[in-house]
C-alpha cells in the first residue's frame, strides 16, 4: 500500500491491505489480531502501530515523500483461507470483482507476457 | 490453453479467471486477443496478488470454492508439459544450452497430474481429495518472513517511481526487492523484461540484463535449479 501519511482512513486501509478494524482487533477473513493503538481517536488507522504488530514492513521513499507498506509477515503467506476481495480491471480497463464468481468454483491463474 | 480448460469445465460449475502480472497491460493484449477468452481475463499491473495470495512466479494458481474459500494455496500451475524439458540434449549444443536444458529436465513433471486434479475437483467438489481444508491451505502456503514484506514494499515504491518517470529510482527499489525475496520471480522477471525488451516489441523472456542488474534469467534459473524454480504442486 502506497502512503503519503501514516494516519489513513479505515476503509482505505481495508481496501488496500484486507485488514479491517473491528472491536476484537485488526481482522482479515476469519483471523483477528488485537492491536493496541490501532485506531486513532478520530477513527483513522495508526499505520505505525498496525505495521509493527502485524509484521508489515513500512519502507520510506524520502525523495518521493512516500511510504510503502508491505503485507503482514512472520507466518505463512496466507493467514486465512477466506479469499480477499480482489478487484482488477480487464485489458480495456473495465473493473471486475472476483466476488462476482460466488457460487462457482474458480481456478485463478496468474500469468504474464514476460 | 486456459480457455480450452474453461470450456471443458464450465458445464461442471468451474470458471477459469486469468490475471496477467504485466506493468504494461498492452504487453498482455496480444496474448489475450489470441486466446479470445470467454472467462474473466484481468490485469494486475501492481502484482497485488503477490501480497494478497502469495503468488511468486507464473504460471501459478489457487483454487477457490463456491463459498469464496481457498481449497489450494498458490502453486505452479502448468497443465502442459514444458516443451523445453522434451528437447534432447546433444553434443552439438553449447555448454550453456546443455546446462539450461538439463535444469528444465530437473523440473518435476507435474503438468498432467495437476490438470487431472483440476478435473477431479470440478467433478467432485469438496469430495475431491485434492481440495484441502482451510488449515491445510494456510500451512501449505509459503513462509513469509519480514524480508518478503519489505520486498513487496520496495517493489511497490519501484512501481511508483517508474510511473512518475524516474526509471533509475525504480531500478534501485527493484534491486532491493530482488535481494530481499530472491524466490519471487515476478519481481525479477517484471523488472528484467523492461530492460531487455526493445521498444514496441513483445516482452523478451530471455532477459539478459547484465548491464543493469548484473544477471540474466538463465543465470538465475541455473543457479536456482529447475527443481526449485517454482512451488511445484504436492498432489
Amino acid at each position: 500500500m502506497l502512503l503519503t501519511t501514516l494516519d489513513v482512513r479505515a476503509d482505505e486501509f481495508e481496501a488496500a491491505t484486507g485488514w479491517a478494524a473491528k472491536p476484537e482487533g485488526m481482522c482479515k477473513g476469519d483471523a483477528c489480531v488485537p492491536v493496541p493503538g490501532a485506531v486513532n481517536a478520530k477513527g483513522t488507522i495508526d499505520v505505525s502501530s498496525v505495521a509493527e504488530r502485524l509484521g508489515m514492513a513500512l519502507v520510506a521513499d524520502e525523495a518521493a515523500g512516500a511510504w510503502a507498506l508491505g503485507p503482514e509477515s512472520g507466518g505463512q503467506a496466507l493467514t486465512t483461507a477466506v479469499v480477499p476481495e480482489i478487484e482488477l480491471p480487464d485489458v480495456d480497463g473495465n473493473p471486475f470483482k472476483l466476488s462476482a464468481m460466488h457460487g462457482r468454483k474458480v481456478l485463478l491463474v496468474a500469468w504474464a507476457s514476460w | 490453453m486456459w480457455q480450452a480448460l474453461h470450456e471443458e469445465l464450465e458445464p461442471l460449475g468451474l470458471s477459469v479467471v486469468t490475471i496477467a502480472l504485466d506493468l504494461d497491460p498492452e504487453k498482455a493484449r496480444p496474448w489475450i486477443a489470441a486466446a479470445a477468452p470467454t472467462h474473466p481475463s484481468l490485469i494486475d499491473s501492481d502484482h497485488r496478488v503477490d501480497e494478497q495470495l502469495g503468488i511468486s512466479n507464473v504460471p501459478m494458481a489457487v483454487w477457490i470454492d463456491e463459498n469464496g474459500t481457498l481449497v489450494r494455496p498458490p502453486e505452479g500451475a502448468s497443465i502442459q508439459p514444458s516443451p523445453f524439458a522434451a528437447i534432447e540434449i546433444t553434443d552439438e549444443m553449447s555448454e550453456r544450452t546443455r546446462t539450461v536444458l538439463g535444469e528444465f529436465k530437473q523440473m518435476p513433471a507435474t503438468a498432467e497430474a495437476y490438470r487431472a486434479a483440476i478435473v477431479d475437483w470440478a467433478n467432485r467438489g469438496a469430495d475431491s481429495r485434492y481440495a484441502l481444508s482451510p488449515t491445510e491451505v494456510i500451512e501449505r502456503s509459503q513462509p513469509r518472513p519480514i524480508e518478503h514484506s519489505r520486498a513487496a514494499a520496495c517493489f511497490e515504491l519501484g512501481l511508483a517511481a517508474e510511473r512518475r518517470g524516474d526509471h533509475d529510482a525504480a531500478i534501485g527499489w527493484w534491486k532491493q526487492a530482488h535481494a530481499l525475496f530472491p524466490g519471487n520471480w515476478t519481481y525479477k522477471r517484471q523488472a528484467w523484461t523492461i530492460e531487455s525488451t526493445p521498444d514496441g516489441a513483445d516482452s523478451d523472456k530471455a532477459q539478459e540484463v547484465q548491464d543493469v542488474y548484473g544477471t540474466s534469467w538463465s543465470d538465475e534459473f541455473v543457479a536456482t535449479g529447475g527443481a526449485n524454480y517454482t512451488v511445484f504442486p504436492q498432489l
